[in-house]
C-alpha cells in the first residue's frame, strides 16, 4: 500500500517554514493583545497543533485519491455553504460560522481547498496549450458558485480570495486574449451591478476610503490611518516587543488578524517587515517550485493553485493595511489570528507537500 | 516498468513566470513601506505621540490676600468640577445627550458650554460642572467605566471667608470668556481658567495667578487613562498683603449698614488705605462658580447697584467741600488774606438771581476760617464773584480732582472740574459768571469720587503733598508715591484752622468731635437741586442730582496720621449723618493705633 520511500521526499523545510510563521503570528498576536486579558494565544497554539496533525494525515492519501473524491467534497462544501446561508448563525453580522463548543468554523476557509482540487481534477487530464471556451466556462463556474454563497454571507473578503484561485487557473491553463475581453466586460457588469445593488454601505465607504483615506480619520480611514501611523512610527528598528502603542492602545483595530503586519511593523519596525516579507517569499518560491517536481498535470495545478491562493492573499494582505487595497479583511495565511484559516491553509500547503513528496510515481510491478 | 511523464514544461514556465511577477510586486510593496516607515517616521512618531499621550491641566492655586494684621481675606478651597473631554465623544449628539441626563443639565447648556471651548485645543477638557456635591462626586466615580470622557478632577477654589467684607477690595472671579481669550492670544489660559475681575483680583491678577502644572498620562483608543507617564507640580501664585484693617473695615461697615455709600479710610503719609467701603456690599463667594446665570443676573439687576464700586467710580457732586478749593484758589492768587472778611445776610442777589445762604438768618460777618467753620455759602458766593471759574479749575486740579488718583484698583472715574474750554466744548456755550457763584460752593457740574476727596483731603493734611492712593501693604524697599503740589504751606494753614474749627469749635462738623483727637474735617452737602430745575432735568431725560452727605477729614491736625472720607448718598445734611460716622471711625483708629503709639 504505502511506500515508505515517499516519506523520506517529505518537503520538512516548507513544513518549517510555515510553523515559523504561524509561531510568528502568534508571538505578534501576543504582543497585539498584551492589555486585555484572552484567550488568543491559547486557542490559536491548539489551533496550530490541530493543523499540524492534520496536514501529517492528508499526506498519508495520496493525492490523486483526493482528487477522485473533488466533486463530492466540492458539493458537499457548497450544501454547507448554501445551508448555512439558512439555517447559520449570525456572528460579527455575517452567517458564516459553524460552531463546535469553544470552537468555531468557517466553511468558507474549507471550501478552497474543495475548489482548488475540482479545477486541479478538471484541468489533470486537459492537454491543450491554449483554454477552450468550455474550460473557460467551466472553471469560472466552478469558482463562481461557491463565490456567490459565500459572498452572500456577506463575507466579501473570503469570497474574494477565491479568485486568485480562478486567477491562477487562466494562467496556468493558457487563457486566450479574446477571453479576456469577455472576463473585463463581465466584470465591469458585475462591478456595476454591485456596487448599486450587491455593496452593503459599509464596503462602498472602504473603497472610497482607499482614494482618499485622510479625509475622514475617524470615520471609515480610521483603521487605515491607525494601521499606517503604528507603521511609520515603528521606522528602522521598531519600538520593541510589546512596546507598541498603537497597537497595545487599542488604537488599532483588528489588530490581532487583519492588522497583524501592522502590529509587527511596529514594534520591530521595517526590518521587522524586511524579515516577514523574506520569509514569505521563500515559502512562497517552495511552494511555486513545487510546480517543477510534480509528476502529472493534476498536481502541477494543485501546486500552482495553492500557491497562488497563499501568495495573493499575503500580497493583498500588505497592500490592504498601507491603503494600496481596499480594507476587504483579508488575513495573512498563517500569521494572523484565526484557526480556520490556519487549518485550511495547513491543509492546502499539505497538499502541494503531497504532490511533491509523491514526485516519483512508481508503478508498481 | 518505466517511469510515465507527462510533457509539462509550458506549464513550468507559466508558473516561474508567475513566481517572478510577485517576487517584483512584492518588492515594489516593500518600497511603499520603506516610504512609510523610513522616509515619513518623523511624521507618524508625532501622530502616534498625539495619540496616546494626553496632557492634563494641573490648576495651580492662586496667590493668598491677607490684610495688614495677616489675617486670610482670600483663601483656597479645594473643589471638585467634572469635564467632558471632547476627543472621546467626538462630537456625536447621542453622547452629549447621555452626559447631560447623567450630570442633571440641559442639553443646548452643555452644547454652548462645549462651544466655549473652541478656542482650545481639543484635548483641553471642557468643564461642564463644578463645586461638585459629594454625592455628585459618588455618582460619576461609581459610572467611571461607562463615561470614560468625563473626568473629575479637584482644583482649588476661592474662598473668601469673610464674605461681603471688603468685597469692593478684593474684587471677585469669573471664567475667562472667550472674548478675552481671543484677545489675548500670548496669554496662556487653562480652560475654564477663573481669573480675576475685578479690584484686586483683577488688577494683581498675573502676580496671584501661579503657573499651572501639567499631568500626562497614556490613554487608550476610548481615551481611558491607563497610568501617569510624567507629572509637573503646579506652583502656587504670589501672596498678596492688603493695606486693609480687617477691624476697621469691618466696623466701618456696620456704620454703613442699610445705607448706600461709601467710606475710605487712609494713612494720611504713606496713602495706604485702611478700610474701603462701597455699600451695599456682594459676596463674592457666589460667583466663584461658572455657571447658576440666575444669582449672576439678581446682582447685577440689584437697583441698590451692589457691584458698583462707589469709592472710585461714584461721580458725586462734592458740595460745600468743595469750599476748601476755593478758599485755597482765593488764598493763592492773593485775592484775600486769612482776615479778609464779608458780610452774610443770608442770601445775597447777584448777577440778577437770589443765592441763599444755608443758614436763613445770616452769618454776620465773618472772616475765612470762620467762614469754612460754618460753611456760610454767602462768603463763598463773594469769592466765586472775584474769581474766574478757570482759575478754580486749575487749583482743583492741583488737588488732584478731575483726574484719577492712580490707585491700584482698576475702573478708576475721573470725576469732572468744569472750566470755560470744558462748556464750550460740550455744550458749545460760553461760560456764565453766575455759573462760577455755584461752582464757589461746590454746586453745578462739578462731579467728585469719594477716593478723590480722601486724596485731597491727604493733600491738605500732609501741608500740599499729594500721595498717591493704595490698597496694598507697601514693604520697606517701595516708598509712597508723593508728589508736591506747590501749594504754599501757610496758606493750607489758614484752611486747616477752619476745618479744625469746623469740629472743635461748634462748627459743621462738630458731629465728628472726639475728646482727645485733634480732628479737622469738611462736611458737605449737595444741596437739593429747586423743584424747578429738576423738573427741567426730568424733562431733559437727565436723573435729577442726588442729594448726599460729606465729611471728610484728617487727625491729628499735626503730624496727622489719618483721612477718613464718608459719603452718604440722600444722607440728608453732611453734618448730621455722615460726621458722626467718620467720628465713630477717627474714635476706632484712635482705640487701636494712637493708643499703641503711646505704649
Amino acid at each position: 500500500m504505502l511506500d515508505r520511500r515517499i516519506f523520506k521526499e517529505i518537503d520538512w523545510t516548507t513544513i518549517l517554514l510555515m510553523v515559523l510563521i504561524a509561531v510568528i503570528g502568534i508571538i505578534f498576536v501576543h504582543s497585539a493583545i498584551y492589555y486585555q486579558a484572552s484567550k488568543y494565544v491559547w486557542k490559536q497554539s491548539v489551533w496550530l497543533v490541530v493543523s499540524s496533525l492534520a496536514l501529517l494525515i492528508l499526506l498519508i492519501i495520496d493525492y490523486k485519491v483526493l482528487l477522485s473524491f473533488a466533486l463530492p467534497f466540492y458539493i458537499l462544501m457548497n450544501i454547507i455553504l448554501a445551508g448555512l446561508l439558512i439555517f447559520g448563525k449570525t456572528v460579527a453580522n455575517t452567517r458564516s460560522w459553524l460552531v463546535f463548543g469553544p470552537f468555531q468554523f468557517q466553511p468558507s476557509e474549507l471550501t478552497k481547498l474543495a475548489v482548488i482540487l475540482l479545477l486541479a481534477r478538471l484541468f489533470s487530464d486537459y492537454k491543450e496549450d491554449k483554454m477552450s471556451f468550455k474550460a473557460f466556462f467551466l472553471s469560472s463556474a466552478i469558482v463562481g458558485l461557491p463565490f456567490l454563497l459565500i459572498a452572500l454571507q456577506p463575507d466579501l473578503g473570503t469570497a474574494l480570495t477565491l479568485v486568485p484561485i480562478l486567477l491562477g487557473t487562466y494562467i496556468l491553463a493558457g487563457l486566450p486574449k479574446k477571453y479576456l475581453v469577455v472576463i473585463l466586460i463581465i466584470s465591469c457588469l458585475f462591478g456595476f451591478i454591485g456596487w448599486n445593488y450587491g455593496l452593503k454601505d459599509y464596503q462602498k465607504k472602504r473603497i472610497e476610503t482607499l482614494l482618499v483615506p485622510d479625509r475622514d480619520p475617524r470615520g471609515a480611514g480610521y483603521q487605515l490611518q491607525q494601521s499606517r501611523i503604528a507603521l511609520g512610527s515603528g521606522g528602522l528598528t521598531g519600538k520593541g516587543y510589546h512596546k507598541g502603542t498603537q497597537s497595545q492602545l487599542r488604537f488599532l483595530p483588528a489588530r490581532h488578524n487583519d492588522f497583524i503586519l501592522a502590529v509587527i511593523g511596529e514594534d520591530l519596525g521595517f526590518l521587522g517587515i524586511l524579515g516577514v516579507f523574506l520569509i514569505y517569499f521563500i515559502f512562497l518560491y517552495r511552494l511555486f517550485s513545487a510546480v517543477q517536481v510534480s509528476p502529472d498535470r493534476g498536481g502541477v495545478y494543485i501546486a500552482f493553485l495553492s500557491a497562488m491562493l497563499i501568495g495573493c492573499q499575503f500580497m493583498i494582505n500588505v497592500m490592504m493595511i498601507i491603503g494600496l487595497f481596499p480594507i476587504t479583511g483579508i488575513p495573512i495565511p498563517f500569521l494572523s489570528y484565526g484557526g480556520s484559516s490556519l487549518l485550511t491553509n495547513f491543509l492546502i500547503v499539505g497538499l502541494v507537500i503531497n504532490v511533491k513528496m509523491r514526485r516519483f510515481a512508481y508503478v508498481r510491478l | 516498468m518505466a517511469k510515465i511523464y507527462e510533457d509539462l514544461s509550458l506549464l513550468i514556465k507559466r508558473a516561474r513566470l508567475t513566481l517572478i511577477v510577485f517576487g517584483l510586486v512584492l518588492f515594489l510593496i516593500l518600497v511603499f513601506y520603506w516610504k512609510i516607515q523610513i522616509l515619513d517616521h518623523q511624521k507618524y512618531w508625532k501622530m502616534a505621540e498625539a495619540n496616546h499621550l494626553r496632557a492634563l491641566p494641573l490648576p495651580a492655586p492662586r496667590g493668598l490676600i491677607y490684610d495688614r494684621q495677616k489675617i486670610i481675606l482670600a483663601d483656597n478651597q479645594p473643589s471638585f468640577k467634572v469635564s467632558l473631554l471632547r476627543e472621546s465623544i467626538k462630537n456625536d449628539s447621542q453622547a452629549i445627550e447621555r452626559v447631560s441626563q447623567l450630570l442633571n443639565l440641559r442639553t443646548e447648556e452643555l452644547k454652548a458650554r462645549i462651544d466655549r471651548y473652541r478656542w482650545f485645543q481639543t484635548y483641553e477638557p471642557v468643564i461642564i460642572k463644578d463645586n461638585l456635591k459629594l454625592e455628585e462626586v459618588a455618582m460619576i466615580e461609581a459610572r467611571k467605566e461607562e463615561f470614560p470622557e468625563l473626568q473629575l478632577q479637584v482644583e482649588p477654589r476661592r474662598y473668601y471667608p469673610f464674605g461681603t467684607a471688603a468685597a469692593h477690595v478684593l474684587g471677585y472671579l469669573q471664567e475667562v470668556s472667550p472674548e478675552e481669550i481671543k484677545n489675548n492670544p500670548h496669554r496662556k489660559w487653562r480652560g475654564g481658567e477663573m481669573i480675576g475681575k475685578a479690584a484686586v483680583e483683577k488688577q494683581y491678577d498675573d502676580y496671584l495667578t501661579g503657573q499651572d502644572g501639567q499631568l500626562i498620562e497614556t490613554v487608550d483608543s476610548l481615551g481611558r487613562s491607563l497610568g501617569e507617564v510624567n507629572r509637573t507640580e503646579p506652583i502656587k501664585g504670589q501672596d498678596l498683603m492688603l493695606s486693609i484693617d480687617l477691624d476697621l473695615q469691618q466696623k466701618a461697615e456696620e456704620l454703613l449698614q442699610g445705607k448706600e455709600g461709601a467710606i475710605i479710610v487712609l494713612e494720611a503719609e504713606s496713602g495706604e488705605c485702611l478700610a474701603w467701603i462701597s455699600s451695599p456690599s456682594y459676596d463674592p463667594n457666589r460667583f466663584i462658580t461658572r455657571f447658576s446665570p440666575e444669582e449672576w443676573l439678581s446682582i447685577i439687576n440689584d437697583a441698590a447697584r451692589p457691584l458698583e464700586n462707589r469709592v472710585i467710580r461714584g461721580q458725586y457732586s462734592p458740595g460745600s467741600i468743595f469750599k476748601v478749593v476755593t478758599a485755597l484758589t482765593a488764598l493763592e492768587t492773593g485775592l484775600i488774606t486769612e482776615r479778609t472778611a464779608f458780610f452774610c445776610p443770608g442770601s445775597i442777589n447777584l448777577y440778577g438771581k437770589e443765592f441763599a445762604c444755608w443758614f436763613k438768618p445770616g452769618h454776620g460777618l465773618l472772616s475765612l476760617p470762620e467762614a469754612i467753620k460754618n460753611s456760610c455759602n454767602v462768603y463763598f458766593y463773594q469769592l466765586g464773584r472775584r474769581l474766574n471759574v478757570d482759575t478754580i479749575a486749575r487749583y482743583a486740579r492741583a488737588l488732584g480732582l478731575g483726574q484719577m488718583t492712580g490707585v491700584d484698583i482698576p475702573g478708576e472715574k475721573e470725576g469732572l472740574v468744569p472750566s470755560s474750554d470744558w462748556k464750550k466744548k460740550t455744550r458749545g456755550e460760553v461760560w456764565y459768571p453766575g455759573e462760577t457763584i455755584s461752582v464757589s460752593i461746590g454746586q453745578g457740574p462739578v462731579l467728585v469720587t469719594p477716593l478723590q476727596v480722601a486724596a485731597l483731603t491727604a493733600c491738605l493734611a500732609n501741608r500740599g503733598i499729594k500721595v498717591k492712593p493704595r490698597v496694598t501693604r507697601l514693604d520697606d524697599k517701595i516708598r509712597p508715591v508723593q508728589e508736591k503740589s506747590g501749594l504754599k504751606p501757610e496758606n493750607l494753614e489758614k484752611i486747616i484752622e477752619g476745618m479744625w474749627r469746623s469740629v472743635n469749635d461748634g462748627g459743621t462738623g462738630h458731629g465728628a468731635y472726639q475728646p482727645g483727637f485733634d480732628i479737622c474735617g469738611k462736611t458737605g452737602s449737595t444741596q437739593v437741586i429747586s423743584r424747578e430745575k429738576a423738573e427741567k432735568m426730568i424733562q431733559r431725560g437727565e436723573e435729577p442730582t442726588k442729594t448726599h452727605s460729606w465729611f471728610s477729614g484728617f487727625a491729628p491736625r499735626y503730624q496727622p496720621q489719618v483721612v477718613v472720607t464718608v459719603l452718604v448718598e440722600f444722607g440728608g445734611m453732611g453734618g448730621q449723618t455722615a460726621a458722626p460716622i467718620a467720628g465713630e471711625i477717627f474714635k476706632l483708629y484712635r482705640e487701636k493705633y494712637v493708643r499703641q503709639a503711646n505704649l
